[in-house]
C-alpha cells in the first residue's frame, strides 16, 4: 500500500480526500439526525407530529410550539435561575479551581497525593446516591427550596473535574515566565494572576464549558431541591411538558431546542479556545 | 509568601510544546513547604468537606442501618451493621446487575471510545469547511441536555409515531411497523447504549481531535519516511503519545457509564423493569421506589468502591505522575 | 458526632458567606404565618385554587398561602424528600393510591378528630375515604376522584349500524364487527389495550368476583390467581388478542393521541381524556361531538363492572407547624360550595356522592355514576411497592404476549404481592 501510494501520490490523496469528506458527511447526517428531528418536530404543528407516516420535513413549519412554549407559566422566571444557578456555580468553582489547581501543579505539599486521590474519587460518587444526604444536609441549614442550595450542590458536580483539567493547563505553562514576572517586582501570587491566569485562559474556557453543560442540563437535584415553580431551573420546567394526560411532544421539542441554545451560543463564542485548551489541558495528564 | 527561592537559572524557553510535555514539572517550586500551597488548596477542601463531608457520613452511615420511609421521616434509623450489605451480596439479584452494568459499561466504553477515534481521524483527513462544520454539529449534539435527548430519542423510536420503525421498514430492513423497541431489554439496551454513546461521542471526539493536532507534524512525516504505512504510524507514534488523554478519558467514560441512569429511567417513563436494573437504577430503585434507603446507600458505597478497584491503576497513575519527583 | 457538628458548621459558614455574596436567599425572619400548599399539575382549575385562597384570606387576614404545583412524573422523589425535611409543605394532594404509604411512615396528621367538621363528611365517596383510612384512623380528606368507562367514537359505531354494548359478550360482538368493517386498516383497533394498562384490567378481574389480594386475619394474601380472578383476565385476554393492535409491551400513556388519530374506535379512559382527545396539542379537534362513553360492562348483561376509582385526597403534615390553618385550607377546598366548582368547571367526580348529580353533561355524568360501583387497590402500607415493581403489568404483558399461561403468570405475581405487602417497610 505505501509503494502504490507513493507511486500515484497526487490523486491517491486526492481520492482519500474525497473519500474522507463523503465519509464525513455521512457521519454528520448520521450523529446530527437526532438533533435534527429535535427541531424539525419543534415547527411541526400538532398534528403533522403523530402521524403514523412521519413527515421528514416540517412542511406546514410554525412558530406555534414555540409560542406555546414560551407562553406557559414561569419560563422566564426559571431562564432567569438557570442562568444564575450556572454563572454562580461556574464562577465560584472556577476561582477555587483554579487556586487549587495552581497548589497542585506548582508546589510540592504534605498531603498533595491525598488531594488528588479525593478529587478523582468524588467523580465516582453518583449523584443520585446523594438526593437524601444532601437534601438533609441543605435542610438543616434551611437551604432547600432556595437557589444558594442548588449552586452548592453543583459545586461538587463540577468542582473536581475542574481542578482536575485546570492543573493540567498550568503545568503547559512555562515556570519561567512567572520567574520572569517576579523579577520584575511582582509578588508571587502577583505573578500568578498577572501571567499565569491569562495563559490559562483558554483552558479555562474550555473547562467552563464542561461545567457549564453539567450545571445547565443537571435534573434531578434541582427537581428535588427546588420546590416553588418560579425558582426552578429550565430543566424541571421542561419536565412539566411530560404529565399524566400524555407527552406535549411539539412544546416540549420547542422548548428543548430554546434550552439548548444558550449552550450552542455559549460553545460558538469560546469555540476557538475550547479545542485548543481541552488538548491542552488533556495531553498532560 | 512573595520570597520564593529561585533554585535555579531559568532554563532556556522550551523550542516545543512536545518538549514541555516531555519535562518534568518545574524545578523552582519544589523546595518551598510554607503555607502557599495549603492556602490555596484551601477553599477547595472547604467546599468538599462543607458541600461533601456530611453527605458523605450520612451515606456511610445509611448504609448500615435499617432505613426506611418511617426512619428517613423520624431521621432515626436502626443500626443493623453489615446486614444491608450481607443481604446484597447474597441477592442473585444484585449480581446479575453488577454484571449487566460492566458489560453495559465495556460495550458503550468501547463504542465510544472506537466510534470517537475514528471521528477524530477523519476530523483530520476532510476539508476544511467539512471539518468547521462536523465540529460545529458535534458541539450542537453536546450541548442538549441528557434529559432532553432522552425524549428525543424515545419519540424516535416511539412504537407507532417513532421515525426509525416506519425508516427501517422503509428500507427493507423488516417488518418494524409496531415494534416496540423495550420489551426485550435486549433490544432496549441496544438503543440506550446508542444513546449514551452518541451523547459522548463529542465530548471524546473533539477532545481527542484537538489532542491529535498537536502531534508534531515532523513525527509523522519522519515514520512515513522510514515506510511506516497509515495504521503502522497510528500505532507507533500517535497512540503513545495520546496515551495520557486515551487513559484520562477511558477512565472518566468508565466512570459516567457505570453510573448511567437519567438514560435508562426517563427512557422508560420511570418505572423500567428489573431487566433494565443498572447499579445506579437499582439504587435508586431500593431508596425512592422500596424506601429501602439502607439498601439504597449501601449499593451506592459498593458502586463506588468497584469502580475505585476498577480505575485503581488509572489513580494510582495519576499519583504517580503528580507525585512524580521535581 | 463531632465531627458531624463540626461539618455542618463549617457548612453553614459557606452557606452564609454564599448568601451574602449572593444577595439572595429571601428567608424573611418574624412575618405573619404562611401556608405553603402542593397541589398537583392539572387538578384544581385555577378560579377554584383563587377562591378557596379569597376565602381563607378573609378568615385569616395574617396568613399568606402559598399553592405550589407540582407534576406527577417522580413525584414520591420529592414527597419523601420533602416529608424527611424539617419544613414540609402544610398541605398536600396526594394521589390515594400513595396516602397508606405516608400514612404508615408517620408523615401524615390524624384528622379523624375533626372529620365531622368537614361538609359533606357523611357522604363521601366510599373508595375515597377508605384510601385515607389506614389501621382505623383517618389520614386525608377526599378531595376528587375519576373513574373509567369507555370513549367511543359514535359516527364509526354509527356507520357500523351498532350500539353500545350492555354487556362483555356484547363488547366483544361489536368489536369484532368493527373489526370486519375496518379490515382494510392494518392499525385499526376496535378496543385499543396497551399491555400495561393495568388500571383498565381489574374491572375485569373485580366483575368475575376477583380481587388483587385479599386480607385474611392480618395476612395478605395475592388473589389473583382465584378462579374468579382469571376468569376476568381470561375475557380480558381474549378482547386484547381479538381487538387490539395496541403494544401489548407499552403502557397507556399516549393512548388518547392514538385515538386521536382515527384509526381506534373504543378506548378504555378516564373523564379528563376526552377533552386531550379534543385538545390542540396531538388531539384532533374535529372529533368533538362524535365521541360517546358507556361505563364498562359486566359479565352479566345490563350491569356494569366495577371500575377503579383513582383520585387524590388531601393532607396535612405532621410535621407542619401550623396544623389548625391547614385543616382549615383543606376544608375550605373540601367543602361545597368549591367541590360543587370542581364538578362544573373542573368536570372531576367530587368528594361527595351528594354532589354527583350537579354534573350534567352527558359525556361526563357516564363517568360520575360509574364511580358509584368503584373499588379500590389494596390498602396496605407497601402497596405502593407493589405498584413500583411493575408486578400486575409486567403479569399483563406476559399474558397478552403469551409468554405465560394466565394461571402461571397470576401465581408468581400473588407470590410477589404476598410477599411484598406482608414486608413492612
Amino acid at each position: 500500500m505505501g509503494t502504490t501510494g507513493r507511486r500515484r501520490g497526487l490523486t491517491r490523496r486526492q481520492r482519500t480526500r474525497l473519500l474522507a469528506n463523503l465519509t464525513g458527511l455521512l457521519v454528520f447526517a448520521l450523529l446530527m439526525f437526532p438533533a435534527y428531528w429535535m427541531v424539525a418536530t419543534a415547527f411541526k404543528p400538532g398534528r403533522d407530529i403523530l402521524r403514523l407516516t412521519p413527515q421528514w420535513f416540517p412542511v406546514n413549519a410554525t412558530l406555534a410550539n414555540f409560542i406555546d412554549a414560551v407562553g406557559r407559566p414561569f419560563f422566564l422566571e426559571d431562564a432567569r435561575n438557570s442562568v444564575v444557578i450556572t454563572l454562580s456555580a461556574l464562577t465560584i468553582s472556577i476561582v477555587v479551581a483554579f487556586l487549587a489547581a495552581v497548589a497542585v501543579a506548582r508546589f510540592g505539599f504534605r498531603g498533595r497525593a491525598a488531594f488528588v486521590v479525593i478529587i478523582i474519587a468524588v467523580q465516582m460518587i453518583p449523584l443520585t446516591a446523594l438526593i437524601i444526604p444532601l437534601y438533609l444536609l441543605l435542610d438543616k441549614v434551611g437551604q432547600t427550596d432556595t437557589l444558594t442550595g442548588v449552586i452548592l450542590t453543583y459545586l461538587i458536580l463540577v468542582l473536581p473535574f475542574m481542578v482536575w483539567t485546570l492543573r493540567g493547563f498550568i503545568i503547559n505553562v512555562p515556570v519561567e515566565l512567572e520567574e520572569a514576572a517576579q523579577i520584575d517586582g511582582c509578588t508571587r501570587f502577583g505573578a500568578f494572576m498577572r501571567v499565569l491566569f491569562p495563559l490559562v485562559a483558554p483552558g479555562l474556557v474550555a473547562t467552563s464549558m464542561f461545567g457549564f453543560i453539567q450545571a445547565w442540563s443537571e435534573y434531578i437535584m434541582a427537581y428535588v431541591l427546588l420546590n416553588s415553580q418560579e425558582k426552578q431551573t429550565l430543566s424541571v420546567w421542561l419536565a412539566s411538558f411530560t404529565t399524566q394526560r400524555g407527552t406535549d411532544w411539539g412544546p416540549l421539542m420547542a422548548g428543548a431546542t430554546l434550552t439548548a441554545i444558550p449552550v450552542v451560543v455559549f460553545f460558538l463564542i469560546v469555540q476557538r479556545n475550547v479545542v485548543t485548551g481541552l488538548t491542552a489541558g488533556a495531553v498532560k495528564g | 509568601m512573595c520570597a520564593a527561592v529561585r533554585t535555579e537559572a531559568a532554563a532556556a524557553e522550551p523550542r516545543s510544546r512536545t518538549e514541555l510535555v516531555l519535562r518534568r514539572q518545574a524545578p523552582w517550586v519544589r523546595a518551598r513547604r510554607g503555607l502557599g500551597p495549603y492556602l490555596l488548596v484551601a477553599p477547595a477542601v472547604i467546599v468538599l468537606v462543607a458541600v461533601l463531608g456530611y453527605p458523605l457520613w450520612t451515606l456511610a452511615s445509611l448504609s448500615l442501618q435499617h432505613f426506611g420511609l418511617k426512619e428517613l421521616i423520624a431521621h432515626e434509623g436502626r443500626f443493623v451493621g453489615l446486614a444491608n450489605y450481607t443481604s446484597i451480596f447474597s441477592d442473585p439479584v444484585f449480581w446479575t446487575v453488577v454484571l449487566r452494568s460492566v458489560a453495559f459499561t465495556v460495550v458503550a466504553v468501547g463504542l465510544t471510545m472506537l466510534l470517537a477515534t475514528l471521528i477524530a481521524l477523519l476530523l483530520g483527513h476532510v476539508s476544511r469547511p467539512l471539518q468547521v462544520l462536523l465540529t460545529s454539529g458535534l458541539v450542537f449534539i453536546w450541548a442538549i441536555p441528557p434529559v432532553v435527548a432522552v425524549d428525543i430519542w424515545q419519540w424516535m423510536f416511539d412504537f407507532e409515531f417513532g421515525v426509525v420503525n416506519w425508516a427501517l421498514t422503509a428500507l427493507g430492513a423488516g417488518h418494524f411497523i409496531h415494534h416496540n423497541w423495550f420489551a426485550l431489554p435486549l433490544e432496549g439496551f441496544t438503543v440506550i447504549t446508542l444513546l449514551v454513546v452518541w451523547g459522548a461521542i463529542p465530548f471524546v471526539s473533539i477532545t481527542l481531535f484537538a489532542a491529535l493536532a498537536q502531534i508534531p507534524r515532523e513525527l509523522v512525516d519522519s515514520a512515513q519516511v522510514d515506510g511506516a504505512n497509515g495504521w503502522q504510524v497510528f500505532w507507533s507514534v500517535t497512540t503513545p503519545i495520546l496515551k495520557p488523554i486515551f487513559l484520562i478519558l477511558i477512565s472518566l467514560s468508565i466512570i459516567w457509564d457505570f453510573q448511567v441512569f437519567t438514560q435508562i429511567w426517563v427512557m422508560l417513563n420511570s418505572r423500567p423493569g428489573s431487566g433494565y436494573f443498572t447499579m445506579a437504577v437499582y439504587s435508586f430503585f431500593e431508596s425512592f421506589r422500596i424506601t429501602q434507603y439502607g439498601l439504597g446507600s449501601a449499593i451506592s458505597v459498593v458502586t463506588v468502591l468497584a469502580l475505585l478497584v476498577v480505575t485503581f491503576f488509572y489513580v494510582r497513575q495519576m499519583v504517580r505522575i503528580v507525585e512524580a519527583p521535581l | 458526632m463531632k465531627g458531624k457538628q463540626l461539618a455542618i458548621g463549617t457548612f453553614g459558614v459557606v452557606v452564609a458567606l454564599l448568601t451574602a455574596a449572593c444577595g439572595g436567599g429571601s428567608t424573611g425572619s418574624s412575618q405573619p404565618t404562611s401556608l405553603t400548599v402542593w397541589l398537583m399539575n392539572g387538578s384544581a382549575p385555577k378560579s377554584v385554587v383563587d377562591g378557596v385562597n379569597a376565602d381563607f384570606k378573609a378568615a385569616h387576614p395574617n396568613t399568606t398561602v402559598k399553592v405550589e404545583i407540582q407534576q406527577w412524573s417522580n413525584v414520591t422523589t420529592k414527597l419523601d424528600t420533602a416529608y424527611a425535611g424539617s419544613n414540609p409543605p402544610d398541605v398536600v394532594e396526594l394521589g390515594n393510591t400513595l396516602v397508606a404509604k405516608y400514612a404508615s411512615a408517620g408523615a401524615l396528621k390524624d384528622v379523624g378528630s375533626k372529620q365531622s367538621s368537614f361538609e359533606n363528611s357523611s357522604t363521601w365517596l366510599k373508595s375515597l375515604t377508605e384510601s385515607c383510612t389506614f389501621n382505623g384512623k383517618l389520614y386525608c380528606v377526599p378531595y376528587y376522584a375519576g373513574s373509567r368507562a369507555v370513549i367511543y367514537r359514535k359516527d364509526m359505531f354509527d356507520a357500523a349500524g351498532l350500539k353500545p354494548p350492555t354487556s362483555m359478550a356484547g363488547l366483544l360482538q361489536v368489536g369484532q364487527s368493527l373489526m370486519n368493517t375496518h379490515r382494510s386498516d392494518a392499525n385499526f383497533s376496535a378496543l385499543y389495550f396497551p399491555g400495561k394498562y393495568w388500571y383498565a384490567a381489574l374491572p375485569f378481574i373485580w366483575d368475575f368476583g376477583g380481587d388483587v389480594a385479599v386480607n385474611s386475619g392480618g395476612t395478605w394474601k395475592g388473589d389473583l390467581s382465584s378462579s374468579s380472578s382469571q376468569q376476568g383476565l381470561q375475557q380480558l385476554n381474549t378482547l386484547v388478542s381479538t381487538l387490539s393492535r395496541a403494544d401489548k409491551t407499552g403502557d397507556e400513556l399516549k393512548q388518547d393521541q392514538a385515538f386521536a388519530q382515527g384509526h381506534i374506535a373504543m378506548i378504555i379512559a378516564n373523564g379528563w381524556e376526552v377533552g386531550v382527545i379534543t385538545g390542540a396539542n396531538g388531539g384532533d379537534p374535529s372529533l368533538t361531538g362524535k365521541l360517546g362513553v358507556f361505563p364498562i360492562p359486566s359479565h352479566v348483561d345490563g350491569q356494569t363492572a366495577p371500575v377503579f376509582l383513582g383520585g387524590s385526597d388531601l393532607a396535612v403534615s405532621a410535621k407542619s407547624k401550623n396544623q389548625d390553618l391547614a385543616e382549615d385550607w383543606v376544608r375550605r377546598l373540601a367543602n361545597t360550595k368549591f367541590q360543587s366548582q370542581m364538578v362544573t368547571v373542573g368536570g372531576v367526580i367530587p368528594n361527595s356522592t351528594s354532589l354527583i348529580a350537579l354534573q350534567t353533561d352527558p359525556l361526563a355524568s357516564v363517568f360520575a355514576s360509574a364511580a358509584k360501583t368503584s373499588r379500590f387497590t389494596p390498602n396496605a402500607a407497601s402497596w405502593a411497592n407493589v405498584e413500583s415493581a411493575n408486578v400486575i403489568p409486567d403479569m399483563l404483558v406476559s399474558i397478552f404476549t403469551k409468554q405465560a399461561s394466565i394461571s402461571s403468570a397470576t401465581q408468581s405475581a400473588d407470590t410477589k404481592i404476598g410477599q411484598i405487602l406482608n414486608t413492612g417497610s
